[in-house]
């Protein structure tokens, strides 16, 4: 058949798509099957209750995620997304508790810090993954500023979001999960924003060619990940109940490894969101494989590492037989 | 072209400049008592430099490379010699097994990278996974400390010069040779510049991929081991020396897109940013505001040091400087180059 119609693989759908389509759905499947093995080891996850227990871990991850993605899909690297969902936390803790106003100020003006260093990587060709390395630093300074030991008290709302119990028994995590990721899909795939985000990771010349601000491109680019980090930061706070800068410095190298798992690159131009979406559940469901088969927590770094190598090694594989 | 190379200054002044300037400030704020931070500064420099001679090798073999898995390794490595030691009652079998688990643990690396063709940040984010599990099952319930000769010999400092830094100084002028005098060094250096065209020239990528990060891997357990000895082991011990590796190489004016290594640029940024510290705590600030600082220092070295020129001159094909192509392009049609471009396209 590949013979026949070269520009088709075996699913019948064009090269490129497969291309953009296999690897998520390669993850999606491994996400599948450990969902299947801890199902069979502790039956009750499938209700809400259990459900709600092991997804609302992920669902920080899973935005934060989606921030990493949206600067990969550009072509630059964001380094700093773990402190900087730390140091958003911090800020929720206190300011959005004691005087909301202040909170919001200073949620927004994270945002236009994002949007700043995206017009340094653009403005002083710097690689972003300096640029954000620097502005890790003060993420965590801000953040240890703020809050010098962890503490603080999330927002009533928030608390009232995360016992809120949806109808037909749907689970919160994934109710607000999928909204994130259908939002930011919508985004990408179907503005003229996102569109703009894809191309000046393809081909920049080609964008600067059709009169568009690179400058602007690349510093809206910037500020959605800074809006998405926020995000991420909120439902963070809600999880865990307070502030904490250190809470998840592992999220930094995480969300790439989700991003790419989803069948993202880092030479930018793809936007996988639901890829993206899949990687962030199979990395974050390690926990608890490894809790139901009784393993030692230590372990987890291992097998999350191990994972990352098996499905790009398995996706290696799928796309020697797609070519 | 020639006149022009020579006017500009090394690359690594500037990290050194800046270092002067903190050591310059430390002077003014403590008066006598300087000269014990010079001290101070050169002992727990060397440690950051080793890491950093390693991160740098790295990161000069092209666009994309890089060894996140430095800070996990620093940890094992300084568990794993002080376990070995113990066990043994040598420190020197403690510290060469260490060295063989950062070669064992990077080969990893080389694997995922060079045959599961894995980006390098994704395939040492997997190394340092796994090496960070290893960390945690060692250091259940673990005891032990350090033999004394070795940590004596961290701490001697004749006439206030420890001798450690000076084997590190001398470590660097080797690096230094090897890169510049070496058919090794000038063929990682131009695997750096030009991937493509190095492997037309008859460049092993694998070997040359292989060689930068077994040597980083290596050279951050040697680091973490002799930091376990000069302090005490510890699971986050190394966690600091990620990003301060990465940042000290840059600062130093090693170019990030590969090609142009530079050791001395490593001990510049690593005094100035062990000097930077110590000013701060002279000064009594908190840890929040000297990583404040720290950050903002950063940025502006990015700034200032923004668009590295050697980028410019000699048209590197990194994404920063396509774009600056094309904003150039979009200013004024240039056809000469435009030409160039499309015969490259062409098959």
């Amino acid at each position: 058949m590949n013979a026949t119609s070269p520009a088709l693989t075996m699913g019948g759908l064009p090269k490129g798509s497969a291309r953009r389509i296999l690897p998520g759905l390669l993850t999606l499947l491994a996400m599948m099957l450990i969902l299947i093995v801890c199902g069979t080891i502790q039956p009750r996850i499938w209700s809400q209750g259990g459900m709600t227990l092991i997804m609302s871990p992920i669902v920080a991850l899973a935005i934060a995620t989606m921030a990493q993605m949206v600067l990969m899909s550009i072509g630059d690297i964001d380094l700093s997304i773990g402190f900087f969902v730390g140091m958003v936390t911090t800020i929720v803790a206190t300011f959005m508790r004691e005087t909301p106003l202040m909170g919001v100020l200073a949620l927004a003006a994270c945002v236009l810090a994002y949007a700043m260093i995206g017009a340094l990587v653009q403005l002083r060709e710097v690689p972003s993954l300096i640029a954000t390395l620097g502005a890790s630093f003060i993420w965590l300074g801000v953040g240890l500023f703020i809050l010098p030991v962890p503490g603080g008290l999330a927002p009533d709302w928030l608390f009232q979001y995360a016992m809120w119990r949806p109808p037909f028994s749907i689970p919160v995590p994934i109710v607000t999960m999928v909204f994130a990721t259908a939002i930011t899909w919508l985004f990408m795939q179907r503005t003229r924003l996102g569109a703009r985000f894809r191309s000046l990771g393809s081909n920049p010349t080609a964008l600067a060619r059709t009169g568009a601000s690179l400058l602007l491109t690349r510093m809206l680019a910037y500020a959605t990940t800074g809006f998405l980090g926020v995000l991420a930061g909120v439902t963070l706070t809600a999880e865990i109940g307070g502030g904490d800068v250190n809470a998840v410095p592992g999220y930094t190298l995480t969300t790439i490894a989700a991003v790419i798992l989803g069948g993202g690159m880092f030479t930018g131009g793809r936007s996988v969101a639901w890829g993206a979406l899949f990687g962030a559940v199979t990395l974050g469901l390690m926990t608890v494989l490894l809790t139901l088969l009784n393993l030692s927590s230590n372990l987890q770094p291992a097998v999350q590492g191990s994972i990352v190598i098996a499905v790009l090694a398995g996706r290696l594989v799928v796309e020697r037989l797609t070519r | 072209m020639k006149g022009l190379s020579e006017i500009s200054p090394p690359p690594w002044l500037w990290s050194f400049l800046a270092a002067i300037i903190v050591l310059l400030l430390t002077f003014l704020v403590s008066g006598v008592g300087g000269s014990q931070t010079v001290t101070l500064a050169f002992t727990i420099a060397p440690y950051l430099v080793l890491v950093g001679l390693g991160q740098m090798l790295v990161m000069s073999a092209g666009p994309g490379n890089i060894d996140v898995s430095v800070a996990k390794v620093f940890s094992l490595g300084g568990l794993l010699s002080i376990a070995i030691g113990e066990m043994t009652g040598s420190w020197v079998l403690g510290i060469a097994g260490a060295m063989l688990a950062g070669l064992a643990l990077s080969a990893i690396s080389v694997v995922a990278i060079l045959y599961v063709r894995i980006p390098p940040i994704v395939a040492t984010l997997a190394t340092s996974l796994i090496t960070s599990a290893i960390s945690l099952t060692l250091a259940k319930g673990f005891q032990g400390s350090a033999d004394p000769a070795v940590k004596s010999f961290l701490n001697w400092a004749p006439f206030g010069v420890p001798a450690f830094a000076v084997l590190v100084v001398i470590f660097t002028v080797f690096v230094s040779w090897l890169l510049k005098r070496t058919v090794w060094g000038v063929q990682t250096l131009a695997f750096g510049q030009a991937r493509r065209a190095a492997e037309y020239a008859g460049i092993s990528a694998p070997r040359t991929l292989t060689v930068v990060y077994l040597t980083s891997g290596v050279l951050a357990a040697l680091a973490g081991a002799l930091r376990a000895a000069f302090s005490a082991p510890n699971v986050e011990l190394g966690n600091d020396y990620l990003l301060d590796s990465i940042a000290v190489v840059v600062i130093g004016g090693t170019l990030i897109s590969g090609g142009r290594a530079v050791p001395w640029g490593v001990w510049g940024g690593a005094l100035f940013f062990i000097l930077l510290d110590g000013l701060l705590n002279l000064i009594g600030w908190s840890y929040a505001g000297q990583s404040m600082l720290k950050g903002l220092l950063v940025l502006a070295v990015l700034f200032l040091a923004g668009g590295s020129p050697i980028l410019r001159r000699r048209g590197a094909r990194s994404p920063a400087s396509w774009i600056s192509r094309a904003m150039r392009f979009r200013a004024q049609e240039r056809p000469s180059a435009q030409t160039s471009r499309h015969r490259r396209r062409a098959p």
